[in-house]
């Protein structure tokens, strides 16, 4: 009898953390008391915090109803700086990321990788990419900005003394969001959506909600700090999903200014540095190689707002090394850079989880995600966009 | 509580364990400065080709081998035997006729296999270091975010980073401690926590159970790179520190529901 | 010595292990300064009672009360006044003799550190292991590691000693000084719970005796008592079976045949008559007596009868 009581404790604990965690969750989930705004004022408001400084961890996670590839890809991450893939795979998985901003100016990302990590800086003067993984930095001089400006200031000047209309162009966050607004109106719907508190602070949810039925995409969300008006957390849903398909936002954020250091960035001993041509060397290079004999096919945007295609021409799908009479490889190089370190029996398992994730469709084989459908016709054009495949297939016959 | 430290370090199967523990950046620094051609790559574990360049590393690529498996290994061996081990050998009847109270034991005991935990991890820190300076150039260290930390800092961060590391073993200790209660066959005991160890990393491995992720033990025992990070991320430290916090509870208690109730017949 | 005249004294003591009482309403009274035989074969309960004494285990039911404190409850208290050898000894192999007492010392957080090495050494001279102190106690023999545990329960001055079966693979000569060191331990006040199966040596130590078998207490008392509640026995080998039967029966008694015809026995049961009245009756009537015995109280007949099985004196 008076013995039992010994194990209460072993009884109450697990119920507190439990307890704790649900009150947790809900605290995070109470509706926050914020005075009322319109969908007009919230985006001028998210205008302004442009000049913000801030830090804080980003969460971000996607679920876009494809098999795992990034099960596939070698432990840390892909260890590929191709930038296409890496993009690719950094808006598929799920990541974690430590984000510093001051001002427009000055910025710095680090995805945090399990044992490695990618570093973007941006400052006054330069770009840098960094990644620990390869050991690898890429460099760019930024142009100088006050000169820029000032010469885009001339121009402007210069031109609407040309053209008065010009006047008219938006320059203020509120002309800019009345623009926007105008601009997205017949399509979307636009609204605040309540309140919510994100990363411990109160914020404006803004809903997203586009009137194409043809779109996969069903809403978007945009949860706007009520105090400075920087955006913490964007949520993507698709139709006919419970869960989100894709979410990033802060889980943590701190209105502080960072310390200055963060944001200068000098390559380590030993890394590989590769210099990025600045504009004005970009624009020699071409220059002086004159025009392309044979400018490539420029894709074709079909459809409009959110039920935009973007379709890539027949010769592309031959640049991008698909082969569709094996079937096997197709799709392959855009999604995962096979690289000659690579395990082969990884690539391997990759390429069956891609087959296994491309159906047969009418004219061609199609990748379909609960966010975007991506068709590659038997003549080896490639047909994508935020719609179902039926709709890519009805263009592709077009 | 010092008599249970002396207990503990002049069993020669502590020592043992921490040889081996030792062996670990041993080999690695070994086998990389034999092998090596100048361009080790592939596969391997994360850090294994920085080695060369710094022999600092040594200590890390250690630590991220021995973390899965060696560690949580010799955890189990030292956790198992806590309480199993005393009630093997009858010696638990007199530490309690002593008296030595049965909180205070556990207390002891559990404090005992942290202390482990602490000396099991700095001696692959350390002899990865001592090693490592000696058969490869020592230099700063760069950091993953690109930043470059001198020697000092360096040691600083090592010692934050095995600080971070026994942290995220009190959970097993405290599991391995509950465990240890429930029988008297300490190789029983041992063998359970360890393999509960390696049962938690697979399902950390499963994407299918990512829900459950956040609440295994195991959940942020690589997360020690964040030390290595400029600034440093300390998030994970303090979501680990949360997370085993709540293991040392829910387990501490039953391990106290348990033995406070338990009869000695041993 | 303060309080009150018992150091242990339990009031129903019960432990049930799944359907079975392996102590089964136990009601012992051990006045302070005795020197406390706990009788019993293997198996009897001793043990666990022995166990729920010391708070090792919980008893199921009933009371118990250890130098005036109530046990479990006033363990901290009670227990580093109460030097203990339960079930033989136990040690850390790996360690030596001294270290394994120093390390038993320190678990009890009364004790001071600094009188430590002092009071181990002490200990070690009691038993006569100051030799081989600094050896790995893994090279000890039954005997050294029972001395050692014996020394372990002397490490501090007790009120109250409990002693599991001490003698536990000693040898003859050891067996001698365990119990020459009890005797002076109790000369020095000390009371002193002795378990044990062997009746010949709690004969020899004890002034008080508690018989356990099948998990009950089946008598208490101080030896004397326990001897007078046998009767003794008249034996008589005769020719003259009748006549002795006849004057037998005249003198009161209930003589029974033992087997042979040429033999009979009576208990004493008339008080006041001895064996050699018996005898001068017998002769007074012409019966031809060939062998006349008195058999005694033995305590071991008497154990025979309560715990209704011979003890095991192999262990």
């Amino acid at each position: 009898m008076n013995k039992n009581w010994r194990w209460l404790p072993a009884g109450i604990v697990p119920v507190v953390i439990v307890a704790a965690a649900v009150s947790g969750s809900a605290v995070a989930d109470a509706q926050p008391q914020l005075p009322a705004k319109t969908a007009q004022e919230l985006l001028e408001f998210v205008a302004t915090s442009s000049d913000d400084a801030y830090s804080g961890t980003v969460e971000q996670s996607s679920d876009l109803g494809l098999p795992d590839i990034g099960m596939a890809t070698p432990p840390g991450g892909t260890s590929s700086s191709d930038p296409t893939s890496m993009a690719l795979e950094l808006l598929t998985g799920d990541h974690t990321a430590q984000v510093y901003v001051d001002g427009p100016d000055k910025a710095r990302v680090q995805v945090l990788d399990q044992l490695a990590q990618r570093d973007v800086v941006v400052n006054d003067t330069d770009a840098w990419y960094y990644d620990s993984q390869s050991n690898e930095a890429t460099h760019a001089v930024l142009p100088d900005k006050d000169a820029a400006k000032a010469e885009l200031e001339a121009k402007l000047q210069q031109k609407a003394a040309e053209y008065p209309e010009l006047q008219n162009v938006p320059r203020t966050p509120a002309e800019l969001t009345q623009t926007f607004l105008a601009r997205i109106d017949p399509s979307t719907e636009v609204a605040v959506d309540g309140t919510s508190r994100v990363a411990g602070r109160s914020a404006y949810q803004l809903l997203l909600t586009p009137e194409d039925p043809a779109t996969l995409i069903g809403s978007i969300a945009v949860s706007v700090d009520a105090e400075t008006g920087v955006p913490l957390s964007v949520t993507v849903q698709a139709k006919g999903q419970d869960d989100p398909a894709f979410t990033a936002g802060f889980s943590a954020v701190d209105f502080s200014t960072p310390d200055a250091g963060i944001f200068d960035f000098t390559p380590p001993a030993g890394a590989t540095v590769t210099e990025a041509p600045t504009a004005d060397e970009a624009r020699a290079t071409l220059e002086a190689e004159g025009t392309p004999a044979e400018a490539p096919e420029k894709p074709t945007v079909i459809g409009e707002d959110w039920s935009t295609i973007v379709e890539l021409p027949a010769t592309s799908a031959g640049q991008l090394g698909l082969n569709l009479g094996d079937g096997e490889a197709a799709g392959m190089g855009e999604i995962m850079e096979i690289k000659p370190g690579m395990d082969p029996e990884e690539v391997a398992g990759a390429q069956a989880l891609l087959q296994q994730a491309l159906t047969e469709v009418d004219g061609g084989k199609a990748l379909q995600t609960s966010l975007v459908s991506v068709l590659v016709t038997d003549d080896g054009r490639i047909l994508a966009g935020a719609v179902g495949v039926d709709v890519l297939v009805a263009a592709a016959q077009q | 509580m010092l008599s249970e430290v002396t207990v503990l370090f002049r069993r020669l199967c502590t020592w043992a364990m921490i040889g081996a523990l030792a062996l670990i950046p041993i080999l690695i620094a070994v086998v990389v400065r034999v092998s090596s051609d100048g361009s080790a790559s592939g596969r391997g574990p994360a850090f294994l080709n920085s080695i060369t360049e710094n022999g600092l590393f040594v200590s890390l690529t250690a630590l991220t081998v021995a973390i899965p498996l060696f560690l949580p290994l010799t955890i189990g061996v030292v956790a198992g035997d806590t309480i199993a081990g005393e009630a093997n050998l009858g010696t638990l009847r007199y530490l309690l006729v002593a008296p030595a109270g049965r909180i205070r034991l556990l207390l002891v005991k559990y404090a005992g296999a942290a202390l482990f935990c602490f000396v099991a991890t700095l001696t692959v820190v350390i002899t990865g270091a001592i090693i490592g300076a000696l058969l490869f150039p020592v230099g700063p260290v760069t950091l993953l975010s690109g930043d470059t930390v001198g020697v000092g800092g360096y040691f600083g961060r090592l010692l934050l980073l095995a600080l971070y590391v026994t942290v995220s073993l009190m959970g097993l200790s405290a599991i391995g401690l509950f465990i240890s209660t429930l029988t008297t066959i300490p190789v029983g005991a041992m063998a359970a926590t360890a393999a509960l160890a390696a049962v938690a990393q697979i399902l950390g491995a499963l994407p299918q159970l990512e829900w459950l992720h956040p609440w295994l033990f195991t959940n942020y025992w690589l997360g020690f790179a964040d030390f290595l990070r400029q600034p440093i991320v300390w998030s994970s430290f303090i979501d680990n520190a949360v997370l085993q916090a709540g293991y040392i509870a829910v387990f501490g208690t039953l391990a106290y529901g348990r033995f406070s109730t338990k009869d000695i017949l041993s | 010595m303060s309080g009150g005249t018992l150091a242990i004294e339990t009031l129903g003591l019960t432990k049930v292990f799944g359907k079975q009482k392996a102590v089964n309403g136990v009601d012992l009274a051990v006045p302070r300064g005795s020197v406390f035989g706990f009788l019993g074969p293997n198996g009897s309960g001793k043990t666990t009672t022995i166990r729920m004494l010391l708070g090792l285990a919980a008893a199921s039911s009933g009371e118990i009360r250890l130098l005036d404190g109530a046990m479990p409850k006033d363990a901290r208290s009670v227990l580093p006044r109460v030097g203990a050898l339960v079930e033989g000894p136990a040690i850390y192999p790996f360690l030596s003799g001294r270290a394994n007492l120093q390390r038993f010392d320190a678990a009890d957080r009364h004790t001071s550190p600094a009188t430590r090495n002092a009071r181990v050494d002490a200990a070690l001279e009691r038993v006569g292991l100051s030799h081989a102190a600094k050896k790995r106690a893994h090279a000890y023999s039954l005997g050294m590691k029972q001395r050692l545990g014996i020394a372990n329960a002397l490490l501090a001055p007790r009120d109250l000693l409990i002693l599991d079966e001490p003698t536990n693979g000693l040898d003859p000569q050891g067996t001698r000084e365990v119990r020459s060191l009890i005797r002076s331990l109790s000369d020095d006040g000390t009371t002193i719970f002795v378990s044990s199966h062997l009746l010949a040596e709690v004969e020899q130590m004890c002034d008080r005796i508690a018989v356990m078998s099948a998990g009950q207490l089946v008598a208490q008392g101080t030896l004397d008592e326990l001897r007078s509640a046998g009767t003794a026995r008249v034996r008589v080998a005769t020719p003259d079976f009748a006549d002795a039967h006849r004057v037998l029966s005249g003198l009161g008694l209930t003589p029974e045949p033992h087997g042979r015809d040429d033999v009979i026995t009576a208990e004493l049961s008339v008080p006041g008559l001895l064996p050699e009245t018996v005898n001068a009756a017998l002769v007074r009537a012409d019966v031809r007596v060939r062998g006349f015995e008195a058999s005694g109280a033995s305590l071991e007949d008497r154990f025979v009868a309560l715990t209704g099985e011979g003890f095991d004196v192999a262990g």
